[in-house]
């Protein structure tokens, strides 16, 4: 870990502008991946601007504007207070279930909503310095590629970089339409639909988001909607806890009658984005919800998948994922327990 | 004084429990030494090759650097000296990626860790020799000599003729053992003598290993290790680490901490080989074995060979007339592999105990009823007699606790929802064996109350060493454990072995023992009374009124036991539940009956039984080290990429131990536990997929792509 | 039912140290320099051997003159981007200059003599280091000391209270929810949080339905699993980890369960502590 300078900050346009003055100064929230990324020698700021104590946490309804009836989440709230917070329970529940199937309690204690979003990727290319990474270093080449690439995407890659986004929270922030509100160094405020705040990796992977330099997520606003009855967060990981994803699913329903109204299906551990299932939303969409259907969907969806040397596993594990997440959603999304 | 209630063969608490609930309890980097520098290692990132130069002056030149230590000025060790794998900054020949080449010494562990980063090391590269998948084929005998073949009748014959066999390979990956507490050291000189505070296994190699790594006596070096974070192998044998916090202490004339991180543990400490392992298994109908031949393929060092002997079960398990034991090895740019849990027994009973698994199916007998038909009566090895041999009890007693009948022999027939359900069963062993040990013993009396202080060179990983020594010495001497002070974990104490290869429980409790005996011999002596009923130690020292009184004694096992075959048996029991939708497997129900000799601790040996299913679970279904073979690293070199298990993926474990008296195997028939209780565990795991399935999985980890691909 | 969970688990002489030790207000206890000596000295003094199995014990530690106790300020010119920082430790107040990389793992290990919180990776991936930062269980390892400013940190040294083991302790000790125990003080710190979690009704991934309303939680056996599994255990002490927090959960004793079959198999009998 290089040398840096810690200053806190207590307000907004001082964090910014800290940011703004210095591109190689970074925000310090929770920590939890940035010090991680820092012992490592991975990120090498010279300034963390510690921004925890900025008043940034509160998870509140949105009473006024376009997404009036739902639900605003402040960027510095923790993970724990957000899968806990009433609102979200009742309403967001498959936000709740996406983030406590995340890391371990300890980390949700600690790690923040918008530091969630701007976590990087555990490909071990990117974590170790002394093997090729476009991402880390622009131009190294990308190792994962022609190497161990088992954990990697299948949608949406590049020969630049095959690596995926490892967050939980993001796939059921996707899967829901959430909105980032961030703040500028010149006060400016804009709003990123939650689809396109994440960015393929392309020729330039060492981007992972749209943010501009200083721009500070402020809160995550979800959009009211109808699946509180009908959603379901699967995880598909090597170990029963505290890992990370093979193939996750975000999935959720608002029906009419019988049949499909909205379906929402996102799927994490395929891209370097957070992935929605578009094609088989589309088709869900006025059909029954039968397990019929809800593998035509997946299927049709996973057909375009692009896969590498050791992951085509994950083309029928995402196909069988979808489908048992659906099925799950429309039995309520209860979480199943073996007996005992 | 009235007589204590025997304590050896009840579950008191652990004596160490509230040392370490307290956080009270020293590790190796816990001692609070005066004027401690910080090092940090740096590590080759080429897997072969040669260290052209290396640039130091940036380093040497950043904050609170007091030295940066490299091949250039490193004092000249003896790199023969029983230190493993290497990296001792003598040479500039690279092995494997990540050798040690170098120690950055600063004022803070800070100012060490970005100081290791600014040095630049300039390497004329080589190919590395690191795809096990195409280097196998260069395999050749070992030079180990225990490795030789063993060959008993006519294999091929026999094997081409016969009408029910399996002719497989089962391959078992790298893995890790990953103590909690990374290999740590600090090291402190005083004049010419020298204090190692170290996890050290083998408290007297670890001594004796140093000494000779630095060239000076023995009796110069001290080894400080009461409690150790965990070891499973990995801190018998000691490394390079060891002594580099030595002479990094010396060079710059103050203490030293030297701890690796968890990064640096994939190629510091060993690791457990991957090994390809050609099974041929053929029987008559009526399931008699006509054939077992265990065929293993692995790698070794390119600057050391070590085989782990994955063939080991296979030579005691079953009645068989032809068999093969035989091993390849080649030698690969990786650190030198090394004993791991269950050295070449949890890895080769994978192989036999699946293969027995799917033969019994082809033969549509029960595997139980298979195995227990093909028990020897003496070791097919060698002919001779088993001290005692449970394999029958530990399937029998398991069968009817964990309800096997409730198993169904068709796989893929039990669905519950969207799980398939299934049950399996494996046998293991490991020897017996006892190990020279010296203890002491100090008594000490004010009044009434009688102290006594147990010395020896003995160690605790976890495995409750404290524990079963105060116990011991309790019954021996009559005194209540309470009264037993245990000083261990230290090599300026009387030797003793080591806690690996199951044989410390059975060494220091017999050489405590023996300790008991002699002094209570030597107080009645000094007595010079006869006693109807021979005394105890404690009631000898009131009644002759002796204040202090001590003795020694040098403990070895007895010549008997070498006239039998020795060992532990376990039974594995696995009720599996796997996911459809998912490929993910809940090890729902696991059963481990073990008949070890004399148990001395339930409580304690029953945590170690379930920490070695644990394991043995963790090597089924979640554990594995891959190598990327451009570069010769590990891509899992974090917690987050080798999965061992966590707390959710463990079900309910349920031990029963066989009561058995095998005064033959030692004294006290003490068998010992830690090794055999992950013997057999994957195959059980394995077996109950196949059941819940009908899928055979013979490559681990069985992670859920495996199923997936093939449900 | 605490207090039968401490008489079973505890030896007399580790009532009477714990009795000794603790007798003095908490700050004292967990303080440090005098303080923390002065808990160690008593530890030994109390004349339970079984705290000799420590081969140098505290009174032998620091009568060697390789020993001394940390000295846990230092210049701020000693180091660099030194920031200031007070918080207080086991209930005592603490102000010392640090290194700003030095995460609180660290600080506490390296500065403050408090050696029972443990590096196990140092990233974040085994819970080891766990620690209470104002009530709620987290990493020291990807805490930053600086950014401690005005918190309230308890480690495993701070746990013991009143003249007695935290309950916690006790179940662990009782249940051998260890082995090694370098994982433990981080399974403690983590568990002690979690009763809290679940007297709040915090969720968790294994919750079946995580819109029923829950003020206080009743844990069953794979909900504390999940809910401790971010403090891995490579010794495999897991089953008695859940055990020894269940029985402080519910409050209800349970004996551990081991069997002896008996070479007829007839005769197998059960045998619980």
């Amino acid at each position: 870990m290089r040398p840096f300078k810690y200053s806190t900050i207590n307000d907004i346009k001082s964090a910014t502008n800290r940011l703004a003055t210095n591109d190689n100064a970074r925000y310090l929230a929770g920590g939890t991946n940035i010090l991680d990324l820092m012992k490592e020698d991975v990120e090498r700021p010279d300034e963390l601007v510690d921004i925890s104590r900025l008043k940034l946490a509160a998870v509140q309804p949105i009473t006024t504007g376009a997404n009036k009836g739902g639900i605003s989440i402040g960027a510095l709230g923790k993970n724990t207070e957000t899968a806990n917070h009433p609102l979200i329970r009742q309403a967001y529940p498959l936000l709740s279930q996406a983030i406590l199937a995340g890391a371990s309690a300890q980390i949700r204690n600690m790690a923040t909503n918008g530091g969630n979003l701007n976590q990087r990727t555990r490909c071990p290319y990117f974590y170790e310095v002394s093997m090729p990474c476009n991402k880390r270093e622009p131009g190294s080449g990308c190792g994962a590629l022609k190497g161990i690439n088992r954990m990697h995407a299948i949608f949406g890659w590049s020969e630049k970089c095959v690596a995926v986004h490892p967050s939980d929270m993001c796939i059921a922030l996707v899967a829901l339409d959430a909105i980032v509100n961030v703040q500028g160094p010149n006060g400016q405020q804009r709003s990123i639909p939650f689809e396109d705040y994440h960015r393929l990796p392309g020729d330039n992977p060492e981007k992972d988001n749209t943010l501009n330099p200083g721009e500070l997520i402020t809160s995550i606003h979800i959009p009211r909607n109808n699946f509180a009855d009908r959603s379901y967060y699967l995880k598909v990981r090597d170990r029963a806890s505290y890992a990370f994803a093979l193939v996750s699913v975000g999935a959720a329903l608002e029906m009419n009658g019988s049949n499909i109204l909205t379906a929402r299906i996102a799927l994490g551990g395929v891209a370097h984005k957070p992935w929605r299932a578009k094609e088989a939303e589309n088709f869900l969409a006025g059909k029954p919800a039968t397990v019929e259907n809800f593998r035509r969907a997946a299927e049709m969806e996973m057909k375009n998948a692009m896969t590498l040397e050791h992951n085509d596993f994950k083309v029928e594990l995402g196909t069988r994922a979808i489908v048992r997440a659906l099925s799950q959603a429309m039995k309520g999304g209860k979480h199943e327990e073996l007996p005992a | 004084m009235s007589e204590p209630i025997k304590t050896v063969g009840q579950g008191i608490n652990r004596v160490d429990g509230f040392l370490k609930v307290t956080g009270a309890a020293r590790y190796a980097t816990d001692y609070p030494v005066k004027n401690l520098a910080h090092a940090v290692i740096f590590k080759s990132t080429v897997a072969a090759g040669e260290i052209l130069a290396i640039d130091t002056i940036e380093a040497e030149k950043a904050p609170g650097v007091l030295s940066v230590i490299t091949h250039q000025n490193a004092p000249k060790l003896n790199p023969n000296g029983g230190l493993r794998g290497g990296g001792l900054l003598q040479e500039t020949k690279i092995h494997f990626h990540g050798q040690h080449i170098g120690v950055v010494v600063a004022e803070t562990f800070e100012q060490a860790r970005y100081a290791s980063r600014l040095v630049k090391v300039e390497y004329s590269k080589q190919t590395p020799r690191t795809d096990f998948e195409k280097l196998e084929k260069e395999a050749s005998t070992p030079k180990d000599k225990d490795k030789a073949d063993i060959v008993r009748g006519d294999v091929d014959t026999a094997f081409s003729s016969a009408e029910f066999k399996l002719d497989v390979v089962y391959e078992t990956p790298i893995e890790h053992h990953h103590p909690m507490e990374p290999h740590s050291t600090i090291a402190v000189w005083e004049g010419e003598k020298l204090t190692l505070y170290n996890g050290s296994q083998i408290v007297n190699g670890a001594q004796s290993s140093a000494a000779n790594t630095l060239n000076i006596p023995a009796a110069n070096v001290r080894i400080v290790t009461p409690h150790i974070g965990g070891g499973f192998g990995s801190k018998g044998g000691q490394w390079a680490n060891l002594v580099l916090t030595a002479i990094a202490a010396k060079m710059v004339n103050r203490p030293v901490k030297l701890a690796l991180t968890r990064q640096q543990m994939v190629n510091s400490a060993g690791l457990r080989q991957r090994n390809l392992q050609r099974i041929r298994l053929a029987a008559t109908k009526e399931g008699k074995l006509t054939v077992l031949a265990h065929e293993t393929t692995t790698h070794c060092a390119m600057n050391g060979e070590f085989v782990e002997p994955c063939g080991d079960c296979s030579k005691v398990m079953y009645e068989v007339p032809n068999a093969k034991i035989a091993y390849k090895v080649v030698p690969m740019n990786l650190i030198l592999p090394t004993y791991t849990r269950g050295p070449g027994k949890a890895t080769g009973s994978f192989a036999l105990e699946s293969a027995m698994d799917e033969l019994a199916h082809q033969l549509k007998l029960d595997p139980i009823e298979f195995r227990i038909k093909n028990e020897p009566a003496r070791d097919p090895l060698n002919g001779k007699p088993f001290s005692s041999r449970t394999t029958v009890q530990c399937l029998q007693a398991g069968a009817k606790a964990f309800g096997w009948e409730k198993r169904k022999m068709e796989p893929g027939t039990n669905q519950h929802g969207d799980y398939m359900v299934g049950y399996g069963v494996a046998a293991g062993t490991y020897p017996a064996r006892q190990r020279d040990s010296s203890a002491m013993i100090r008594l000490n009396r004010t009044g009434k109350d009688i102290k006594a202080t147990i010395e020896l060179a003995a160690s605790d990983l976890g495995t409750g060493t404290h524990t079963i020594i105060a116990q011991t010495a309790a019954d021996g001497l009559g005194i209540p454990v309470s009264n037993i002070d245990v000083r261990i974990g230290d090599s300026a104490l009387p030797p003793a072995a080591g806690s690996v290869g199951s044989v410390g429980a059975a060494s220091f409790a017999n050489a405590v023992n023996d300790a008991c005996i002699k002094i209570t011999d030597e107080l009645i002596l000094k007595s010079g009374k006869q006693f109807p009923v021979r005394p105890m130690a404690s009631a000898l020292m009131a009644s002759e009124n002796l204040k202090e009184f001590q003795t020694r004694v040098d403990a070895k096992p007895s010549p008997e036991a070498d006239n039998y075959s020795c060992h532990s048996f376990n039974a594995n029991f696995a009720e599996v539940w796997v996911n459809a939708a998912t490929g993910m497997v809940k090890v729902h129900r696991f059963l481990a009956v073990t008949g070890a000799g004399k148990i001395l601790n339930p409580k304690t040996a029953r945590s170690q039984i379930i920490g070695g299913n644990i394991w043995g679970i963790g090597m089924a279904l979640t554990e594995e080290s891959v190598v990327d073979p451009r570069y010769g690293n590990f891509v899992t070199r974090s917690f987050a990429d080798y999965h061992i298990p966590a707390n959710l993926d463990i079900g309910t474990l349920d031990t029963i131990f066989i009561d058995e008296d095998d005064p033959i195997t030692n004294k006290l028939g003490v068998k010992g536990i830690g090794e055999v209780s992950i013997v057999g565990v994957a195959a059980a795991v394995a077996n109950a997929i196949y059941n819940a399935t009908g899928i055979r999985v013979r490559d681990l980890p069985i992670t859920p792509d495996k199923l997936i691909r093939k449900v | 039912m605490q207090e039968n969970l401490e008489n079973d688990s505890l030896s007399n002489d580790e009532k009477q140290l714990l009795d000794e030790l603790l007798s003095e207000s908490n700050d004292e206890i967990a303080g440090y320099g005098a303080q923390r000596r002065l808990f160690l000295k008593q530890m030994s003094a109390a004349g339970a051997a079984i705290l000799f199995t420590q081969l140098i014990g505290p009174q032998e530690l620091f009568a060697n003159p390789v020993y001394e106790p940390l000295i846990s300020d230092l210049p701020a010119s000693s180091m660099e981007n030194s920031v200031r920082v007070g918080f207080k430790v086991n209930g005592a107040s603490r102000s010392l200059n640090v290194d700003s990389r030095m995460t609180l793992l660290d600080t506490l290990r390296e500065r403050l003599e408090l050696t029972g919180t443990k590096k196990g990776c140092d990233h974040g991936q085994c819970g080891a280091c766990t620690v209470i930062v104002d009530g709620k269980r987290v990493l020291s390892c990807l805490t930053l000391a600086a950014s401690c400013e005005s918190k309230t940190v308890t480690t495993i040294e701070g746990l013991a209270k009143d003249g007695k083991l935290h309950p916690m302790q006790a179940a662990f000790v009782k249940h051998d929810g260890f082995q090694c125990g370098f994982c433990t003080p981080g399974q403690i710190c983590s568990a002690v949080a979690l009763m809290g979690e679940a007297a709040a009704g915090e969720i968790s991934y294994v919750t079946a339905d995580v819109r029923k309303k829950s003020t206080s939680l009743k844990l069953s056996d794979e909900e504390i699993r999940e809910r401790m599994s971010g403090n891995l255990c490579r010794c495999g002490a897991y089953p008695n980890i859940v055990a020894a927090i269940r029985e402080v959960h519910t409050g209800k004793n349970t004996a551990i369960a081991w069997q002896f079959a008996a070479d007829d198999n007839e005769k197998a009998r059960s045998t619980g502590a």
